[in-house]
């Protein structure tokens, strides 16, 4: 905060008076201007998921509108004795897990190399990662499907001399090559995000402390490990959740590379295949509605577990 | 920063209008024909056909996406929603009868169900419940393509009909690749019901019946025995490294590559290999589909594709003149010399046109009449992904457990009690 | 600066390292774009032979792409700009009363724009097909205008509250007592230093709005609302079976052009909406 003491003053003036006219009708216009925008976004999900958990109680196919059946909880107890929702799920928590701590890893040497470097190549490096921000993600789906596939894909002859992979070798045939092709264009596109939350992150850790730790001899990996990760927990925390939760709903880059084969389906394409391939919209929404509770559930475990403070994305500290 | 905030409101109420223009209409009805994509040969029907009605009508053609899954995706979805755009559509088979059995499709009328002269692959799979529900406009069957050279080197008689387990034991003995289709997509399937129907039996035994009392019969021999034939092409790398994801494109590659032998492939790869000028063109040669067993006929692949008209249509009976014309004999000849795609009409077939751009016309003609449907049933989507599902990578096919385990995984689906 | 030699050529060579890792994937694409039909299948990244006749597909009249193309651009450009708009002007207002009034539920707008910003949109576009379709806003632009709300909202909520609680509000107060009506106060005082904010934020929000793809192919079915990346997936190629893998590329390229673009102009403000709306206060 630029100016923490006269907005701070003027809120405690303002709390003294509250229950004063002037203070609801403050109250008023506050909710006049913010309701709009709080209520649309409310009724863009919130109505769609209550919804969602309604249709969840019946067995409703679209091309048999006809046959529709109220069935209680049954469609749960499929999915949920069902291996392939499972399977799906071990397969999302493993792109979940590894992409995160690999963007972690690459995420923060970028923002490293941003903070340190001089002002001529900061300019260019954070031209150059904004890049994969901006792209989109099915673009980049492209891209690198293209680039591994054994038709069309490059990549088999420039690495042939690595055991295992030949001009024959075709990346979107099994399970492991699938994942990791699908993991690299997914770190590819969202490391910037993350690295970006870091670099904020990194200037609010007080330059004097690890001046000071310099000083005192320490080197460059201890200050590292003592000062200034320490001093990033917060933000290291709110990126990994972040990270962690929009990659959980990844759907894009499977999608256009193996569209589920190869036992690669995720969450979110198992919901879609059910719901719009299948048109089975009933059993389509209860894996809806199961998506939504894990990314509760998630956020949950982060929030109490692990203590990360949102209150810090909200600059309130 | 002023000047933007005036253009935007302008530029949202401009592209508001623009929305709101064009759904007005004026003039002659627009008939709406939803057509999978070709070489541009049925906006030329459709051009053609509009002229013929002299302003009774104007046909106008939207492109459907590639692969036939997504293509009945979009259609059952607008329908779904009573969509009275959607006037004309060009169906593939093994889709319509889940689009007629919930009264998506306008019933045919009287002058159209007159099946004269259409190959019996074509009506078979534009029926549902015994009643014609759409018009058979063109028709597709897979022949068995060869290169000449090869079949000779490895000794093979073409003459006479040949079998899956000849084409096997030709490539494993002299290093060759099959052109086969093992990609997780609806190829597969075709692949697979060719052979259990050619070997004799039917992946669905009552195809008439509702989801929980479909019946399953790959768990037999016919269903066997076509596990073992994809199992070794699969695990003895006779597809090439490509097969798990290679589409019927890809395994025209195969086909022209070093080790390219036998192909069993639709009759578009004649025209996209002549303009491509391809090395094999010299060399290439074609019979009937494959035998699974010596003695019996083949049952080689259908579809193509039938035209619906959409039972929410503002203009159905003017929708069904334009299928009438769109479906003429000489249409159908014209389209297979543009486009590659062989006519459901006999009669086109005798052509001279088409009898000289397509050697194997009366190679097709005699597979249409003794081609076999995929399942004609409402829930085919679930048969056909629940095959591939349990059929991919073709590898890993085991020919004692997984005709079994498939049959048992797609029953559990069409009963509510698994997830595809 | 004092910087030794080694310093620079570290500096150097880990500027590189990230220039191609961030480009590198562009680039290849872009090579693909140049690529004949036979091209496609050498094994190379640079084309053995170059060509524009991708490009002539998507763009040139009578491509095999275009009518797939061209309409999906338009509707890219016009659904993302319009629920962008929307998003921000809302947002404005709700960031301002977060930053400048005292009101009680501020916490809870800001807690629910995070949690709507991390939803799983698959879960919400079952529902919303079967609302459409009843309403007859499937296949609309409306239809994905709305839902791309739950997209661009809470992002610029977020931004927007962030740059507004560092603008020195004093200026305003300041130019009132100078004898400004409230109105001029606030456009001479306060746009100057919000709009920057508010630029910011509407960009960001455009990519993200630009970039939907379950959205784009679950509540469309024609080129009447199909945005650019749902169409991307149906690309046919230039006969019936032949692969689209050049159209698509070209076309890939053709959307990525302007982001680049934004990119470079405006590096600086977009490092800083993301980096404040994110972490810092």
């Amino acid at each position: 905060m630029s100016a923490p003491t006269t907005t701070e003053a003027r809120a405690h003036g303002r709390r003294r008076k509250r229950g004063s006219d002037r203070a609801r009708s403050e109250a008023r216009l506050g909710w006049w201007l913010a309701g709009p925008a709080f209520g649309l976004m409310l009724l863009v999900t919130l109505y769609p998921i209550l919804q969602a958990t309604y249709d969840s109680l019946f067995s409703l196919r679209l091309t048999a509108p006809d046959e529709r059946e109220f069935v209680g909880i049954e469609n749960y107890a499929v999915i949920l004795t069902d291996w392939a929702f499972w399977r799906s799920m071990l397969v999302t928590l493993f792109i979940t897990v590894v992409t995160v701590a690999i963007e972690l890893v690459l995420g923060f040497a970028l923002a490293m190399i941003m903070h340190r470097a001089i002002t001529r190549l900061r300019g260019i490096i954070r031209t150059a990662i904004l890049v994969p921000y901006g792209i989109i993600t099915v673009v980049s789906a492209f891209a690198f499907f293209y680039a591994f596939d054994i038709n069309t894909g490059y990549i088999n002859s420039w690495f042939n001399w690595v055991p295992g992979i030949d001009e024959s070798f075709n990346w979107f045939a099994q399970q492991w090559p699938s994942l990791f092709v699908i993991i690299l264009s997914e770190v590819w596109k969202t490391t910037p995000f993350i690295s970006l939350l870091l670099l904020a992150g990194l200037a609010q850790v007080p330059g004097e402390l690890e001046e000071a730790a310099k000083v005192d001899g320490a080197k460059g990996w201890q200050v590292l490990r003592k000062v200034t990760l320490p001093n990033m927990k917060a933000a290291i925390m709110v990126a990994v959740l972040f990270r962690a939760l929009e990659a959980f709903r990844i759907f894009d880059n499977v999608f256009i590379m193996t569209g589920g084969a190869n036992n690669t389906e995720v969450l979110s394409l198992l919901a879609y295949n059910t719901s719009i391939g299948r048109l089975e919209i009933g059993m389509g929404s209860a894996i809806s509605v199961l998506l939504f509770l894990s990314v509760l559930v998630i956020s949950f475990i982060a929030i109490k577990g692990f203590r990360v403070d949102l209150s810090g994305t909200r600059g309130e500290n | 920063m002023t000047r933007g905030r005036r253009i935007a409101p302008v530029l949202a109420l401009g592209l508001a209008t623009v929305m709101v223009a064009c759904t007005s209409e004026t003039g002659p009805p627009t008939l709406t024909w939803y057509i999978n994509p070709d070489d541009g040969g049925q906006a030329a029907i459709a051009q053609t056909c509009t002229e013929e009605a002299d302003g009774a009508y104007v046909i106008e053609t939207a492109l459907l996406p590639r692969e036939a899954s997504d293509q009945r995706e979009q259609l059952a979805r607008r329908l779904a929603a009573s969509d009275s755009s959607i006037d004309i559509m060009s169906l593939d088979p093994p889709y319509i009868p889940e689009m007629a059995e919930p009264g998506f499709l306008a019933e045919v009328p009287e002058e159209l169900q007159d099946t004269d002269g259409i190959v019996q692959g074509a009506i078979d799979s534009a029926t549902w419940n015994d009643e014609l529900v759409t018009v058979p406009f063109w028709a597709n069957t897979q022949l068995l393509w060869y290169r000449e050279s090869v079949a000779e080197e490895v000794g093979l008689d073409m003459s006479q009909p040949v079998t899956w387990d000849d084409l096997i034991e030709a490539a494993a003995e002299n290093d060759l690749y099959l052109g086969v289709q093992g990609i997780l997509a609806e190829a597969l399937t075709v692949w697979i019901n060719a052979l259990v129907a050619s070997g004799g039996g039917e992946i669905l035994v009552n195809p008439e019946a509702p989801s929980d009392e479909l019946e399953l019969d790959l768990d037999s021999e016919a269903g066997r025995r076509a596990a073992e034939i994809v199992s070794r092409i699969g695990s003895e790398g006779l597809g090439g490294p490509g097969l798990p994801t290679a589409d019927e494109n890809a395994s025209m590659n195969v086909f022209q590559g070093d080790r390219g032998s036998f192909m069993v492939n639709w009759p578009f790869v004649y025209p996209a290999m002549a303009a491509a000028e391809s090395e094999v063109m010299d060399d290439l040669a074609w019979t009937t589909y494959p035998r699974v067993d010596p003695d019996t006929e083949a049952a080689p692949p259908v579809g193509g594709i039938n035209l619906g008209v959409g039972a929410f249509s503002n203009h159905i009976d003017l929708a069904w003149e334009a299928v009438a014309c769109i479906v003429r004999p000489e249409h159908q000849a014209e389209y297979f010399v543009t486009n590659g795609n062989p006519p459901s009409a006999i009669e086109a077939y005798d052509d001279p046109s088409v009898q000289e751009e397509f050697p194997m016309a009366d190679a097709i003609r005699d597979s249409l009449e003794q081609a076999e449907p995929r399942p004609q049933t409402p829930f085919y989507n679930e048969i056909s992904i629940g095959l591939q599902d349990t059929w991919h990578p073709v590898s890993s096919v085991d020919p004692e457990t997984t005709p079994a385990s498939s049959q048992q995984f797609i029953t559990e689906v069409l009963r509510g009690e698994r997830l595809l | 600066m004092g910087m030794s030699t080694r310093g620079k050529v570290g500096w150097l060579i880990a500027t590189l390292l990230v220039l191609v890792w961030s480009l590198f994937p562009v680039f290849s694409i872009l090579m693909t774009s140049f690529k004949t039909q036979d091209g496609l299948f050498s094994g190379t990244l640079l084309p053995p032979e170059w060509t524009f006749e991708n490009y002539a597909e998507i763009l040139a009249p009578g491509g095999s792409a275009q009518d797939l193309f061209l309409p999906a651009l338009r509707n890219s450009i016009g659904i993302s700009l319009i629920s962008t708009f929307i998003a921000v002007v809302l947002a404005t207002f709700c960031a301002y009363a977060i930053a400048r009034l005292d009101f009680r539920g501020k916490k809870l707008i800001l807690t629910s724009a995070l949690a709507v910003s991390v939803f799983p949109v698959v879960s919400i576009v079952t529902p919303l097909f079967n609302l459409w379709r009843s309403v007859g806003l499937y296949d609309t632009w409306a239809g994905l205008i709305i839902p791309y709300l739950s997209l661009t909202l809470p992002i610029s909520i977020w931004t927007l509250s962030a740059f507004f609680r560092q603008i020195p509000w004093e200026l305003e107060q300041a130019a009132q007592v100078d004898g400004a009506t409230p109105f001029v106060a606030f456009r001479k005082a306060v746009v100057p230093l919000a709009a920057p904010g508010v630029f910011t934020s509407a960009i960001i929000a455009f990519f993200i709005a630009w970039n939907d793809f379950v959205y784009g192919i679950s509540l469309t079915s024609t080129t009447a609302a199909r945005p650019v990346p749902a169409a991307l997936s149906f690309f046919t190629g230039a006969s019936q079976f032949e692969e689209p893998t050049g159209a698509i590329s070209a076309a890939a390229i053709v959307v990525t052009v302007p982001v680049v673009v934004v990119v470079l102009i405006f590096q600086r403000r977009i490092v800083s909406g993301l980096t404040q709306g994110a972490v810092k206060g």
